[in-house]
């Protein structure tokens, strides 16, 4: 059976005020059933392609269909068909949880006994049921968005969009929030489109990724097939001080490329094992001195790296909250 | 339509209803302004003691309308500077919810935009009215302050908030409507502020308007807050205006008001449909 596009993004482009290319002629498709994920740092244009993709951004160029309706000819289909979860946390502090996603439901013109039965359904399948009654202001961050995602889903969407939907949870919630999320997928064949700055969900999460920075997409495709782009593994190693290597190292067998930062070399390579030998001997028998050595199988980072030329991690560390975040979520492995 | 605007207003409502705290400065802004007007305005002050009580009733029924006392006279023009200033704040909570966020889930909803308009619309008008009702209720009690006549009943107390909620709705259709169009609070602070005192105070809402220069009569003839304080100080001063020829003028005001919520509404909502269309 062959899949069919629910989404489909033509050139896509966003200009803000005449002045801030937000989204620069991006086309893309995403298939029903799927989890398709964008990834990128602040600022790369993730919030504003859904926005355009919502029916609430203006598009400057290009063209997109969100279940085969043209979001800017038929807005109002649209908005029928589509669930979002913002990345701003909006259900109302004063009202309870299930008052908050009846009032969504009643907006949606989900009714009567359905609509208190989806509702509990809903907190139920967030682990909330025994907080349906308590005012979202006594929420945790956490429940905040576990409750969004519900009133996201209080229609029956035939698509579910998610902007960042674990910004700022402790990993645990995270956890959950992934869980939640495979599940509907899986068991409901909910499609999502959903973005996120964090690596290890667009991989772990995520049918197909499409890399975007700066407007554009970089790459797109599996998580796997993205590492497999990158080939094989990367043995990075800092040396304490002493000349450029870069042309030694790539003169070395089954050494595919070497890129240079400072003291810093990451070397690729098909297999770690075969080559460390002769790269570790050919270093200490030029009399330098190996600082530190590291290897990772590619990860998704690599993969960013590679198209952009800068590591995600190192965008992410301007962020000072995410930065704190990542000390935390490394001191508690 | 209507279903989605009253489950928007009842939101709206809900919140306020749970912080009842938050009526609180309100309530003391009304009794404020009837003491502080009432008693530093009050134009019998003028009127030395030792001209004795009749000239104090002189004044009020030669420029005051008869008015049994001055909070008599006061008591419309506070309750529509009030409603003026109500809707000024009730527009900050419109902005938030767009800063917050909360608006761009009704945008994305499969729900008319005349709805979030219009319960933005009269979300304000219900805050306002209730002080409004509170403050007629404060005039009442407060010592020397409203007295009503014996001709004044049910009818003319619903004819005066009639005035009252017809000014209230057009004025919500405009403030709502630049809270839509406002990006940040501190720019509908500035731009409520500019239109507010002016329209206030061009207004006979504090003063007679009899005593006016001309070029600010003619403004305060043509400004909604006079006629709508016009109407009800006609019930209220005087009670029953068909037992004292002033029916006329009141079924004039009243006209006039309702043209106003006509077209505040059908420029409101096109500025505010311009506002809500994709950014
Ligand atoms: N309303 C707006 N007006 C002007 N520029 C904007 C607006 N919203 C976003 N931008 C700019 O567009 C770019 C992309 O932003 P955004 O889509 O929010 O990125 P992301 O969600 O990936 O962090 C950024 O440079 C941002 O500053
Ligand atoms: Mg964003």
């Amino acid at each position: 059976m062959s899949k069919t596009n629910i989404i489909e993004a033509e050139n896509l482009t966003k200009v803000y005020k005449g002045k801030v290319k937000a989204v620069d002629s991006i086309s893309f498709s995403v298939e029903e059933g799927e989890i398709f994920g964008f990834l990128g740092p602040n600022g790369a244009g993730k919030t504003t392609t859904i926005k355009m993709l919502n029916t609430i951004a203006s598009i400057t160029s290009g063209k997109a269909t969100v279940a085969g309706q043209d979001v800017t000819k038929h807005p109002a289909k649209v908005r029928d068909v589509i669930g979002v979860v913002p990345q701003e946390l909006t259900a109302d502090d004063e009202l309870n949880g299930m008052e908050n996603i009846l009032l969504s439901a009643r907006l949606h013109h989900v009714r009567g006994d359905d609509a208190r039965k989806r509702a509990s359904d809903l907190l139920k399948l967030v682990d909330l049921d025994g907080a349906a009654g308590r005012r979202v202001k006594t929420y945790s961050g956490g429940m905040r968005r576990r409750l969004q995602l519900a009133i996201g889903l209080i229609h029956t969407p035939k698509i579910l969009f998610l902007d960042e939907p674990t910004l700022g949870l402790d990993i645990q919630t995270r956890t959950k929030m992934w869980e939640y999320m495979s599940k509907l997928n899986k068991e409901q064949g909910l499609t999502i489109f959903m973005t996120t700055h964090y690596l290890e969900e667009a991989d772990g999460l995520c049918n197909r990724v499409a890399i975007i920075d700066h407007g554009v997409i970089k790459v797109s495709g599996s998580p796997s097939q993205l590492k497999e782009r990158v080939g094989g593994d990367v043995l990075t190693i800092e040396l304490t001080t002493g000349p450029d290597i870069t042309d030694f190292l790539r003169s070395i067998p089954d050494v595919h490329d070497v890129v240079r930062t400072d003291q810093s070399y990451r070397i690729k390579l098909p297999k770690t094992e075969k080559a460390l030998p002769a790269i570790v001997e050919g270093v200490t028998k030029k009399g330098l001195e190996i600082k530190e050595i590291a290897f990772t199988k590619p990860t998704l980072d690599e993969v960013f790296l590679e198209v952009t030329g800068k590591s995600m991690r190192d965008e992410d560390a301007g962020e000072s909250e995410s930065y704190i975040q990542n000390i935390i979520t490394e001191r508690m492995q | 339509m209507l279903d989605e605007t009253l489950a928007l207003t009842n939101r709206a409502l809900k919140k306020w209803v749970r912080n009842p705290f938050t009526i609180i400065p309100g309530l003391a802004t009304s009794a404020f302004y009837l003491a502080l007007f009432g008693n530093s305005f009050n134009p019998t002050n003028l009127v030395p003691a030792s001209a004795g009580a009749a000239a104090k009733s002189a004044i009020l029924s030669t420029t005051f309308g008869g008015a049994l006392t001055y909070i008599t006279y006061l008591t419309a023009g506070v309750i529509c500077l009030i409603i003026v200033f109500n809707m000024s704040f009730g527009g900050i909570d419109i902005v938030l919810d767009r800063q917050l966020g909360y608006f761009n889930t009704l945008l994305t909803s499969p729900i008319p935009r005349a709805a979030i308009y219009f319960s933005g619309v009269f979300q304000n008008l219900a805050k306002a009215m209730l002080l409004a009702v509170l403050t007629f209720v404060i005039a009442l009690i407060i010592p020397d302050g409203l007295k009503l006549t014996a001709s004044f009943g049910i009818l003319e107390l619903l004819g005066a908030f009639a005035a009252f909620t017809l000014l209230g709705l057009g004025l919500s259709c405009v403030f709502t409507s630049l809270a839509l169009l406002a990006r940040s609070i501190d720019s509908l602070i500035a731009v409520v502020n500019f239109i507010n005192l002016p329209l206030i105070f061009m207004s006979s809402s504090l003063f007679p308007s009899s005593s006016f220069p001309g070029w600010l009569l003619a403004i305060s003839n043509v400004n909604p807050i006079s006629k709508a304080d016009e109407a009800a100080r006609i019930l209220i001063v005087n009670g029953n205006p068909a037992s004292n020829g002033m029916m006329g003028t009141f079924v004039g005001d009243m006209l006039y008001l309702v043209g106003f919520v006509v077209v505040m509404a059908v420029l409101g909502y096109w500025a505010a449909a311009r506002a809500m269309r994709p950014e």
